[in-house]
């Protein structure tokens, strides 16, 4: 979608890559700690992407070095193991904005369907630094590397360097590295909490930071389970915008409003195209290309009220499923229980979504607040930091909201619920885009999804409380043992006479398998009760 | 282990004990080789499992019984105290040993260690922290086994003392309590062990208060009225009971008990009388149900208008009752009414409360004690017996006392 670039230009008298620039606070980049954040968040998100999509275990390395400690220039670094850029893309894929793979229907990490562009764009304004991209394509027996640079006003590539090399190993993959303007000792908490949440959700990856303190975090892969990639779909015409219609209209090949509808949108025939067309006033065989603003606008309207189109198709969400979630949990929290839930897809105003919930219990789970357990927040595998408070997420899970004492939860507990929606298009709250609107078919969805995760955690508490209080009791039972014998064994020997004392052991014996036979009854108690005995000096 | 002659006695009640002890514990032992949980069933010492006997006038235990067992989670540390304590008092009985309660719970106390099976880490826990808990053991034993503590030769502080015309054997050595100079002979802790010898004597008199006993010493009112002084020194011990039990079983002397008029004094009377309600299970050996109350009554020193109005205070009064009263009121008041205000002290809450508890209990509810509480809760005012020695010793010696006996004005 080469002329997606294009199509957008049409309407906007700035270049995109101006535009970005003047307003570089909604991609994130308002201040040198937020841009440095910003930033590896972008890189890593598009090397994971390069895997994922094409079914590779990721191996994803970050490093960020001082570049020019006097001017507070980072040098941020991503590496990895995806199938590489085609050497003849790479300038438009870095130099060029809104050129790349995302402005398409289906579920991808990238928030803004810009990719790592603003954050060279960002590095090249505060530095002056060109991005250096070495990339191996797969299959291919050359490296590539480039310096690039954006023409700001123009929206072109300006290629500084590139060089070819012959390729020594078979390993592929890709590797960017930006200089730009940033804050580290601020952006340092966050940016280890978004590597951390990342690994969360990512279990399947090797994810390495390298800090300027030459400090590193490693997050190896705890499961080799990849989620399928997600299929692209058509578009659902319940969810059409005015600049997703003109988007279309820009590429589409149909010669007639009628062919457009039916081939560039699901749920669409011959017959509801003729509804559509004949309810928005146009002429079902008028030329997409000459349609006025105000027909656009009509047609997006009644599109968005007929109410007679089949469920959006979900194939193009890729939800992470029980298995990557659990093992995330486990992976990074170190918990005592773990359980996931993927909910079967819904939707909401033609966005097909589907809602994962993961409970993790107990082990080295951080210890929550009072008002609710810790939430870990995931939009199409991205991690959401901020603005927790007023995610729909939080508002369901709080400990107002949602009854944790009837799952056997008293808060403050070690107790962690992640939460992952998976949607061709998230509902975000405001700019930032780090938090997720109260969409009432997703609160519901939500809340039914850590209803039956919270269901499973009470199961393994009562389980765990009964197991506990049987040890307990028996525990009460052998410690007595060694001084029970020992008494009732110089008891049973008679004053005067011989008579036939019973000994120590013997007794000790009989008391333990009277123990034992109530211990077999406990689950996951096989060891030797003698171990626990230690005998009367 | 044994020094014959002067021990023999003891040796064979130290054999007996150790046998009793072992056998009933053996029980719990064979049935436990056979497979069985161990348990203990032991006859319950609570309140609600104590009975007042009247037929025999004893306070008793109940037939309620409690099974002590091993696997009972709530009841293994109990039950492991039990065999401890047992075991204990089985060593020293054997080895010649004369415990004191005290000694028996330092030597049971220490730290048992095991492992802990949730966390796999070394714990301990002490066989017991308070003395209460290894008295509570000896208890069990002693209602378990019907061995009482004495009989165990377990030592008690001596408290009870004695003087008059007996001579008893004990450890060996023959005593003639009539020879005791201005001391008196300690009752031992053993009493079962005394042996007595030889009585000179008509009746025996408790006196609460040891100093009251040495005054009466002093000008020895024993060897003048025949009679065996004996003091408690308060609240009595188990030796003192079992004393004055069997002088009133084995020589059928008369046993009089006098006390400061106060619910105190009164209660003291009922313990040696009817046995203790948190030791109940003792009252068939240490009770005197013969033994009586000589005084010090309320009714003593309460005047004739007094009484009337004591008497409007009570219901259900027959004519007979009416006549009774006519009777004991024939030599009284002991103390005049300008007497009194010097020597009466006022009660407090406590001995109100304590008088009210008293009204309730069974042995308590007679026309004369009925009398003698409802005088105390209408006037609220105590007496003790040095109020009659103040109007001079032989005042109690020679005529309190001794026209109290003789006219029969005590109450049973």
């Amino acid at each position: 979608m080469s002329s997606g670039g294009e199509s957008i230009e049409k309407f906007r008298s700035l270049s995109p890559a101006e535009f970005f620039y003047r307003n570089r606070e909604i991609a994130g980049f308002s201040n040198p700690s937020r841009a440095l954040y910003q930033t590896v968040r972008e890189l890593v998100e598009n090397s994971l992407d390069a895997c994922d999509n094409h079914g590779i275990l990721p191996t994803v390395r970050i490093t960020v070095f001082p570049e020019n400690t006097k001017e507070n220039h980072y040098r941020v670094t991503v590496s990895d193991n995806g199938i590489g850029i085609p050497p003849r893309y790479v300038p438009q894929a870095f130099g060029k904005v809104l050129f790349g793979s995302k402005y398409k229907l289906r579920q991808t990490r990238g928030t803004f369907g810009l990719g790592a562009k603003m954050a060279i764009l960002y590095g090249q304004i505060t530095t002056g630094k060109p991005v250096e991209v070495r990339t191996s394509p797969k299959g291919s027996q050359y490296s590539y590397f480039f310096k690039i640079m954006i023409d700001i006003e123009k929206n072109e590539p300006i290629v500084m360097e590139r060089r070819i090399m012959k390729r020594k190993s078979k390993r592929h993959g890709t590797t960017v590295s930006v200089v730009v303007e940033g804050d580290w000792s601020r952006a340092r908490s966050r940016i280890l909490e978004y590597i951390k949440r990342t690994a969360m959700g990512v279990p399947y990856a090797t994810i390495t930071i390298i800090t300027p303190e030459k400090e590193a975090y490693k997050y190896s892969r705890v499961i080799r389970k990849m989620p399928p990639p997600p299929r692209e779909v058509k578009p659902h015409p319940r969810g059409v915008d005015i600049e997703m219609l003109k988007a279309i209209i820009a590429s589409t090949k149909s010669s007639t409003l009628k062919d457009m509808l039916k081939n560039a949108f699901q749920s669409i025939g011959k017959k509801s195209a003729e509804i559509l067309l004949e309810e928005a006033g146009i002429d079902p065989n008028k030329d997409p290309r000459k349609l006025t603003l105000d027909e656009i606008t009509a047609l997006v309207s009644s599109m968005r009220k007929y109410n007679k189109y089949r469920p959006p198709r979900t194939d193009a969400l890729s939800p992470l499923g029980k298995d990557i979630i659990e093992a995330g949990l486990k992976g990074v929290l170190k918990p005592e229980f773990a359980y996931a839930v993927t909910r079967k897809p819904s939707s909401y105003s033609g966005h097909p979504f589907i809602v994962e919930v993961g409970v993790a219990y107990g082990g080295e789970v951080p210890l929550s607040p009072d008002k609710g357990p810790i939430l870990y927040r995931f939009a199409n595998k991205i991690p959401l930091l901020y603005d927790e408070g007023s995610d729909v997420c939080w508002k369901v899970v709080s400990d107002a909201n949602f009854n944790w004492r009837q799952y056997n939860v008293k808060l403050p507990d070690r107790i962690a619920v992640l939460v992952h929606i998976c949607s061709t298009k998230i509902p975000y709250k405001g700019v930032g885009k780090e938090s997720i609107a109260d969409v009432p078919e997703i609160e519901r969805e939500v809340r039914n999804a850590v209803k039956e995760a919270a269901r499973h955690l009470r199961l393994y508490l009562s389980k765990k409380i009964r197991a506990e209080e049987e040890k307990r009791k028996i525990m009460t039972l052998v410690k007595y043992v060694p001084e029970v014998a020992r008494s009732l064994s110089i008891l049973s020997k008679p004053p005067a006479s011989d008579g036939n004392p019973v000994d120590y052991e013997s007794i000790k014996s009989v008391l333990m398998k009277i123990i034992e036979r109530r211990a077999r009854k406990i689950d996951g108690l096989n060891i030797d009760l003698r171990e626990l005995i230690i005998d009367v000096g | 282990m044994t020094y014959p002659g002067i021990d023999e006695i003891d040796y064979k009640q130290r054999l007996e004990a150790a046998k009793k002890l072992h056998e009933a514990f053996n029980k719990t032992i064979e049935e436990l080789m056979r497979g069985k949980s161990p348990k203990l069933i032991i006859p319950k010492r609570t309140l609600s499992n104590t009975i007042y006997d009247p037929e025999r006038k004893l306070l008793l235990l109940g037939p309620a019984k409690l099974k002590r067992s091993f696997t009972d989670v709530n009841e293994a540390k109990r039950f492991m105290q039990t065999v401890l304590m047992a075991r204990i008092l089985y060593e020293s009985l054997l080895n010649n040993e004369y415990p004191t309660i005290r000694d028996l719970y330092y030597r049971g106390k220490y730290s048992i260690t095991y492992m802990d099976l949730r966390d796999r880490r070394k714990k301990s826990e002490n066989t017991w922290e308070e003395q209460k808990e290894s008295d509570a053991a000896i208890r069990d034993i002693e209602v378990f086994t019907g061995l009482l503590r004495e009989d165990m030769l377990v030592l008690s502080k001596e408290k009870g003392k004695l003087v008059g015309r007996i001579k008893l054997r004990s450890g060996g050595d023959v005593i003639d309590a009539s020879k005791m100079g201005h001391g008196a002979y300690a009752l031992e802790s053993t009493p079962d062990l005394i042996d007595i010898l030889e009585v000179d004597a008509e009746y025996v008199l408790v006196v609460e208060k040891d100093a009251v006993f040495q005054q009466l010493h002093r000008i020895k009112f024993w060897d003048k009225h025949k009679a065996i002084l004996i003091t408690s020194a308060g609240q009595p011990d188990r030796a003192t009971r079992r004393f004055v039990r069997r002088l009133n079983e084995e020589f059928g002397l008369p046993v009089y008990i006098l006390t400061d008029a106060d619910p105190y004094g009164w209660y003291i009377y009922s313990v040696f009388k009817v046995g203790s309600i948190t030791l109940s299970y003792e009252s068939e050996r240490l009770a005197t149900p013969q033994a009586r109350f000589i005084g010090v009554m309320m009714t003593d020193i309460l005047t004739k208008e007094e009484m009337r109005n004591v008497l409007a205070r009570m219901k259900n009064l027959r004519k007979r009752n009416l006549e009774d009263i006519l009777n004991i009121l024939r030599n009284k008041p002991y103390i005049d009414s300008k007497e009194r205000r010097n020597v009466i002290i006022k009660a407090k809450e406590a001995d109100i409360k304590r008088a009210e508890q008293l009204k309730g209990y069974t042995w308590f509810k007679s026309f004369r004690w009925r009398l003698e509480l409802e005088a105390f809760l209408r006037y609220k005012i105590k007496v003790e017996i040095e109020a009659l020695a103040s109007k001079g010793l032989r005042f109690l010696a020679e005529k309190y006392i001794p026209e109290k006996i003789e006219t029969g004005d005590c109450i049973d």
